[in-house]
Formats: C-alpha cells, structure tokens, sequence
C-alpha cells in the first residue's frame, strides 16, 4: 500500500509516493480480535432478584398487623391479588394466566399504597417457574422492587 | 526447499505458444507487486469494534446448561458471582456437581423435612469459604439458581429452603432478557 502526494511538478524526477507500514497496525488487530474472541460472552443472562421473606419474618420492622400486606396468589385458577384484607380474584383466560390484568391490578395497588415497594409472591406447588417468574416480573413493572417468593401456606391466606 | 527469486523459467515449461509470448516477458517486468490491504484492514476492524461491544468485563458468570431453557423476564438487572445451582426435572446440581435427584425432589417426605441434604451441606462450606477468603466484606447470602422453566415449584421450594437454611436467604433466579419492548435483547449489550 502506498500513499500518494501529488507534487503539481510533472517534470519532478523524484516520486512522492511513500509506503506506509502496515504490519504493527495489522499485528495490533489480530492480536486485539484473538483476545476479544477468547474473551468475548456470547450467552448473555440476567437475573431477578427474590427474597423468601414470608409474614413476620426478620427484616419487617413494622409489627405484621399494621402493615398492609400485597400478595399474588398463584394457583391453577389463576392469580388471587391480595392487597390488606381484598381479595380480587382474576382468572386464567382459557388456558393462560391473565397476566395483562395482573399489571393492570398491581398498578392500581401501587397507586393507592405508593409508599409500599414489597410484594409477595406465594405459589402452589404445581406451578411452573415460567409462570412464577413471568408474574415476578409483572409485580417489578408494577415498581414493586422487593419481591419474595414464598409457599401459599406461608401466606397466611 | 530454499527460496529463490522469481525468474522467467516457469513459462518456459508452458507449451502455448501464445500464451508464451504474452506471459512471457524474459524477466524484464518486476516481480514485486504491492498486495492490497484495504480489505482486509477495514474487516479487521470491523471485527474488533463488534467483539468491543459485545466485550464484557464481568466475563461469563453463567454458562447454559444442557436440558435447561431459562425464562424470559424484562426487568432484569446483571449477574454477579455467586454459587449456581442449577434445577432440571431430572437433577439438581451445585456449580456443575449433582447434588440431589429430581425424583428425591418430587418426593413428599415422611418428616415434612424440605431440605435437601447434600445441597446445604455444599453451601454452608460455600459460605464458610467465602467468609474465610474475604474477611473484611459482609456475607451478602445470594445464590443464584438456574432452573428450567418446566420446574415445578414444589422442587424449587425445596432447593430455595435449602438454600435459605445454610445462609442464603436472596436467590436470584436467572433469566433470558428481554427488551422492554417485548422482542428478544440482543445476545450482547
């Protein structure tokens, strides 16, 4: 490869072409591109945090009977939102949970308790974790960021 | 084989006459010719600014494991390290170790006891490690399991108990991200 510097001087005997060096430059890329296919992640991953923090249980300062307690029932029904003492039962839609109006709901909770930032999750034993977490997940865009996952007994339910 | 200079004996060996001729310059054309890099410099460096944005300095903390299809989730947050224990229909395993039987797991026992032996033994040593090795940092008690989505919750239950009994009381469970906006994030952010 060279480079090429016109000298407006046709009749200049010396030529103005220069070989630029490559190979450092060509030796940097391919060292770079080996560590960089070594190095590199292809699988990336993530996580979502839960707790098993069940009624009562340490961590909660405030004594049980006053806190208003939001919890989604998973069962083979549906989902059982329950925030203090209601209890909004919502169905499966045919065959899949309704997670749409679970959003919808949850919302609703947080707009009423907005100073509350935990849920809980409690499910049934049959339940498939795809659902657990796809309902995990429905309570956090609900910007419910402390979510526990616990057993429907330790409900209190 | 020694290395010899390009010399005008190779088309004497060719019995095309034209071809003789026409290629054949008896030596007087220079053998140097400039080999043109442009392509491959612009590939090379393409190449390095796509393995750049898919550089993680983390590196990988999970590796996917066979039988095991993780779910998807949007708000997600990153991994940081800590034991993995992996949950299958068929076995439950601890950094790549099995430690208990998904046929165990479904079991109910005779005792109502939930915790899975071998797991929490495994973990406690984890964590007396971990305190051994950083003396000075606070024990975070964060595990993270990786199970399938097919996993029932009775079989999670039990690993989440054991977990919780030998110290772990924050599980992360790990997910596929998921772009807010519904599609698949991309393999590398």
């Amino acid at each position: 490869m060279s480079v090429s510097v016109e000298s407006g001087n046709k009749s200049g005997k010396k030529s103005l072409n220069a070989d630029l060096n490559l190979v450092p430059y060509i030796d940097l890329l391919t060292c770079m591109v080996a560590f960089l296919l070594i190095t590199a992640v292809w699988t990336q991953l993530a996580r979502l945090q839960a707790q098993q923090k069940g009624q009562g249980q340490a961590g909660e300062e405030t004594p049980p009977e006053l806190q208003v307690k939001i919890v989604v029932l998973v069962n083979q029904e549906g989902f059982n939102l329950v925030v203090g003492q209601d209890q909004t039962p919502l169905p499966k839609k045919g065959s899949d949970y309704d997670f749409e109006r679970l959003a919808a709901e949850l919302k609703k909770a947080k707009e009423s308790h907005p100073d509350k930032n935990d849920a809980q999750v409690a499910s049934e034993d049959t339940i498939k974790f795809e659902t657990l977490v796809r309902t995990m997940d429905t309570a956090l865009q609900a910007r419910f960021p402390d979510i526990s996952l616990i057993d429907s007994g330790a409900a209190g339910i | 084989m020694p290395i010899e200079a390009p010399k005008a004996h190779l088309y004497h060996s060719i019995k095309l006459e034209a071809a003789s001729t026409k290629l054949g310059h008896g030596g007087r054309k220079s053998t140097n010719s400039a080999l043109n890099l442009v392509a491959y410099i612009d590939m090379m460096t393409m190449l390095v600014i796509f393995l750049l944005m898919s550089f993680s300095a983390s590196g990988e903390i999970l590796f996917v494991q066979k039988n095991i299809t993780l779910p998807d989730a949007q708000n997600w947050s990153d991994l940081e390290r800590a034991p993995v224990i992996g949950v299958t229909k068929d076995v439950v395993t601890l950094d790549g170790r099995q430690v208990a039987t998904g046929e165990d797991l479904m079991k109910d026992s005779a005792t109502g006891d939930m915790k899975i032996t071998e797991l929490h033994d495994e973990l406690v040593t984890a964590k007396n490690n971990y305190k051994l090795l950083h003396p000075s940092e606070d024990f975070k008690g964060v595990c993270i399991i990786q199970s399938d989505k097919v996993v029932e919750f009775k079989m999670l239950r039990k690993v989440m108990f054991s977990a919780a009994a030998a110290g772990y009381q924050n599980v992360n469970f790990a997910v596929r991200p998921k772009a807010k906006g519904g599609a698949a994030a991309p393999a590398a952010e």
